[in-house]
């Protein structure tokens, strides 16, 4: 396994982590923009932009950027989050550079008006497709209640109404704004040579000329906001809660993952033996989400309407209890060894590793194989993880519950 | 919970979606009491994983408690051996084990994966849950309200039950059934009454564990007999007598999008023609330049999901294909989509086909870098084929196939006489469905 990393000129960087006995090589272009770099007249525009990706180049049509991604037998996808936009896909390692090649390509967009008014069709029927999925609708609300005035409360899918009145100068000028290139990464893993890969990807983009990129960075609220929305047609309540948590570039995020394992992985933790044990909820999970100089800690329970009261107070009482006693070296030693092991399974394929390596660079200009971020999370102390808990308090979080109950 | 939005929803591996396989180390031990074990040893991996296949899917549970295997697999992890719950599943965790169960058709199946060192001890819990639950009365109840939470889920997760329906209204009964049962038929179970139904289920006979990964055949195979060579074979009882099943379903609903199933007869993976059917399958869905996703979602704009899968149980297979769609797209999506199914049959453009062979090159070769893809592709195998293929075989195969066996594949198993399902707030016409459902 070995690591390599370069820039171009015009400021892309190019990052690789190599490992010769892989089956099969993956590659992505990270962009570091989302729904926090919009401003609220082009909502969705981040994600709107990645579709229209797909819809050619100068020297692609719409039709064949996606043929060519089929006839490599490439696994491909793209997606947009609050505050990035990765193109990837993993291929056998003779097609490395064709897969370049249109990946790179697809990052020169052609932004055609016909091609724009089809796709925001397509946009305005995914819209649809999340009203019908209530878990999505709570996450999308409780991102938009915590982070209230705050970039990170920008939703990344939109609304009929910002999607409806998008132009296609509106998106060109966000695309010239956002995607230069000393906002993207190259990212390679798995089985390919690195100076090829370097020298492919000069040839396609040492011509992009860079823009000012920046992003504006206010510090994270930490109000505590509740709302309760009712939905008379939902058969059952789903809640979610959300606290602040360490960021993505703070050293205490092993501690912090480990901190919302011991309060709610999906096995063997507090929440699991206080609710889905018993059956009070089918599900109560708490996620820790690390992001750009913010973080959050997030909890999603689903209940039957007439317990989800009862299940909201048992968890805050899960939190408190676990905050004022702490975790037992059991539990600690449990999380540890769940999560190290989940991540050497998924860094057993390049397309595990894309991510991986990729976010470690885009957040924290650094590189560390997984053995590394393994040693860190096995060396956190129970202290670490009792500062965690008492600097971030699980159990007053800002509320957010969906479903047929008027009030909770 | 955290949301990324895609370009396109990819459907994951189905637990019969895995017909894939990689030639290299495999081993093969049938014990006497009727459990077969099956192994790859894989060479630049740390991890093993494993699926231990019970012979008592949805469709062998009595029909006045169905919903079973679904309760006995939750019921199966408070307590085994000298472990209650608690000690239980912190044992898992300790050992780093990511574990998850579920019911298909034909089995219950436990996987679990975690690094090769911690497999041995692994192992030997799972001998205790298998053999030796505790399966005790004050923990049968929360159990059972789990799978009517998960039946009450659905009402508000159209498009997953829009899948669930379409299984049960197109495989003949109970095949497709809902691996949940029923509100009424979990109300009737009691802990005695599936006590005894796990006593006559869940054992040895017919049953696969498989394990793919960092492992060592030998101390494996010692170690599986050890464990589980001495399990008494469970009572076999008799097979089901599907009854026939298809025709039209409207569900009506007030939701954003109307959710469309359709579902056509296929040919079972056993079957040699199989590869055809696989090429005919990614040919229509395979990936953004197919059939579907060109003509539905990027010529049309009709929707943001559509796509087909290929889902075979032992003896009975089908394409099963959902759209997602506002309801003024509806009827023209459903005629589009039919069409394209159809259009099939009149040819494939020999570079279709190209892509289609080289997808499924590359989807094989990848699959084969994951413990837990491997493991399930070997229990797939042995249940469809009573065999294990390797993978020289599986592409030499697919090589062989002509667009013309594709087409004559595609005029012996046509899209007509179509099984639907639709969630939503419109009826639609239902005529293009054609021929007898």
């Amino acid at each position: 396994m070995k690591f390599e990393h370069t820039q171009l000129a015009n400021g892309l960087m190019i990052i690789g982590e190599v490992n010769p006995s892989a089956a099969s090589m993956a590659a992505g272009f990270f962009v570091r923009t989302g729904s926090r770099d919009e401003t609220p007249d082009i909502a969705g525009a981040s994600h709107f932009l990645e579709h229209m990706m797909f819809k050619g180049s100068s020297r692609r049509s719409p039709f064949d950027i996606n043929r060519d991604f089929d006839a490599i037998g490439a696994n491909y996808n793209a997606a947009t989050s609050e505050e990035n936009t990765v193109y990837h896909g993993a291929v056998l390692p003779e097609f490395d550079q064709k897969l370049l090649d249109i990946l790179a390509d697809m990052l020169r967009p052609a932004l055609r008006q016909d091609d724009f008014d089809t796709e925001k069709n397509v946009i305005l029927e995914e819209i649809a497709r999340y009203e019908d999925m209530p878990r999505f609708r709570v996450y999308d609300k409780l991102m938009s209640e915590f982070f209230a005035g705050h970039p990170l409360g920008q939703s990344v899918l939109g609304t009929r109404q910002s999607i409806g009145g998008l132009t296609s100068g509106q998106m060109r000028d966000y695309f010239d704004r956002r995607y230069s290139p000393d906002n993207i990464t190259a990212v390679g893993v798995g089985n390919f040579d690195f100076g090829r890969f370097v020298s492919k990807i000069d040839d396609l983009c040492h011509e992009w000329r860079p823009a000012q990129t920046s992003r504006a960075i206010p510090p994270p609220p930490n109000g505590r906001r509740r709302r309760v929305i009712v939905d008379r047609k939902l058969v059952r309540e789903q809640v979610g809660l959300m606290i602040a948590g360490p960021a993505a570039q703070d050293d205490r995020r092993y501690a912090a993952s480990l901190a919302a394992a011991i309060a709610g992985d999906d096995t063997g933790s507090r929440l699991y033996y206080a609710l889905v044990e018993p059956a009070i909820a089918d599900e109560a999970a708490v996620e820790y989400n690390p992001m750009d100089q913010a973080g959050v800690f997030l909890t999603a329970i689903s209940a039957e309407p007439a317990q989800a009261k009862k299940a909201v107070n048992i968890a805050l009482d899960e939190f408190g209890k676990l905050r004022s006693g702490g975790p037992t070296e059991d539990e600690l030693s449990a999380a540890k060894n769940k999560i190290a092991s989940g991540a050497a399974i998924q860094g057993e394929l390049p397309m595990g590793r894309l991510a991986a390596v990729g976010f470690d660079w885009i957040y924290r200009k650094q590189y560390l194989p997984l053995a590394g971020h393994i040693d860190c999370l096995l060396a956190v102390t129970k202290d670490q993880v009792m500062d965690v808990l008492r600097q971030y308090d699980l159990s007053a979080p800002t509320m957010v519950s969906l479903g047929p109950l008027e009030a909770i | 919970m955290a949301f990324w939005l895609e370009i396109r929803t990819i459907a994951g591996l189905s637990e019969t979606d895995s017909e894939i396989n990689l030639a290299e180390k495999f081993h093969t031990k049938t014990f006497a009491n009727g459990l077969t074990l099956l192994a790859q040893e894989m060479d630049n991996v740390g991890s093993a994983a494993m699926t231990f296949q019970s012979p008592a899917g949805a469709s062998h549970d009595p029909d006045a408690i169905a919903g079973a295997g679904y309760v006995a697999y939750e019921w199966f992890f408070r307590g085994a051996g000298a472990m209650d719950s608690r000690a239980l599943n912190g044992a898992l965790d300790g050992l780093g084990c990511q574990h998850h169960e579920y019911v298909t058709s034909s089995h219950v199946v436990f996987g679990a994966s975690q690094l090769g060192r911690n497999l041995a001890a692994v192992l030997k819990i799972y001998a205790d849950i298998l053999r030796r639950p505790r399966l005790e009365d004050a923990n049968f109840g929360p159990c059972r309200e789990l799978a009517v939470q998960d039946l009450r889920n659905l009402q508000d997760e159209p498009a997953s039950r829009c899948n669930m329906l379409l299984r049960e209204k197109f495989y003949p009964q109970p095949l497709g059934r809902c691996v949940y049962g029923s509100e009424q038929s979990l109300a009737a179970m009691t802990p005695e009454r599936l006590r005894e139904h796990i006593g006559g289920r869940f054992g040895p006979a017919g049953a696969v564990l498989a394990v793919a990964g960092n492992i060592n055949w030998d101390s494996l195979a010692g170690l599986v007999g050890d464990l589980l060579g001495d399990w008494p074979a469970q009572k076999q009882t008799s097979p089901v007598k599907p009854v026939q099943a298809g025709g039209v379903l409207h569900v009506p609903k007030d939701s954003a999008q109307m959710h469309i199933g359709l579902a056509h007869k296929a040919v079972p993976f056993a079957d040699k023609r199989s590869y055809a059917a696989r090429l005919a399958q990614t040919v229509l869905s395979g990936g953004m330049s197919s059939r579907l996703f060109t003509e539905v979602r990027e010529k049309r704009a009709l929707v943001y999901q559509v796509g087909c899968s290929y889902n075979s149980l032992k003896n009975h297979a089908g394409m099963l294909t959902y759209a997602g769609t506002r309801p003024e797209l509806a009827q023209q999506t459903l005629d589009v989509t039919v069409g394209e199914l159809r259009r099939l049959a009149d040819g494939i453009e020999p570079q279709e086909m190209d892509r289609a062979k080289v997808q499924l090159r590359s989807s094989l070769v990848m699959h084969g870098e994951s413990t837990s893809a491997r493991a399930g592709a070997l229990a797939s195998d042995w249940h469809h084929l009573g065999r294990l293929r390797g993978l020289d075989e599986i592409l030499g195969e697919v090589r062989k196939v002509t667009i013309d066996d594709v087409i004559s594949y595609l005029r012996q198993f046509p899209a007509e006489g179509l099984t639907m399902v639709v969630i939503g707030p419109r009826e639609l016409d239902a005529s293009i469905l054609g021929g007898r459902r």
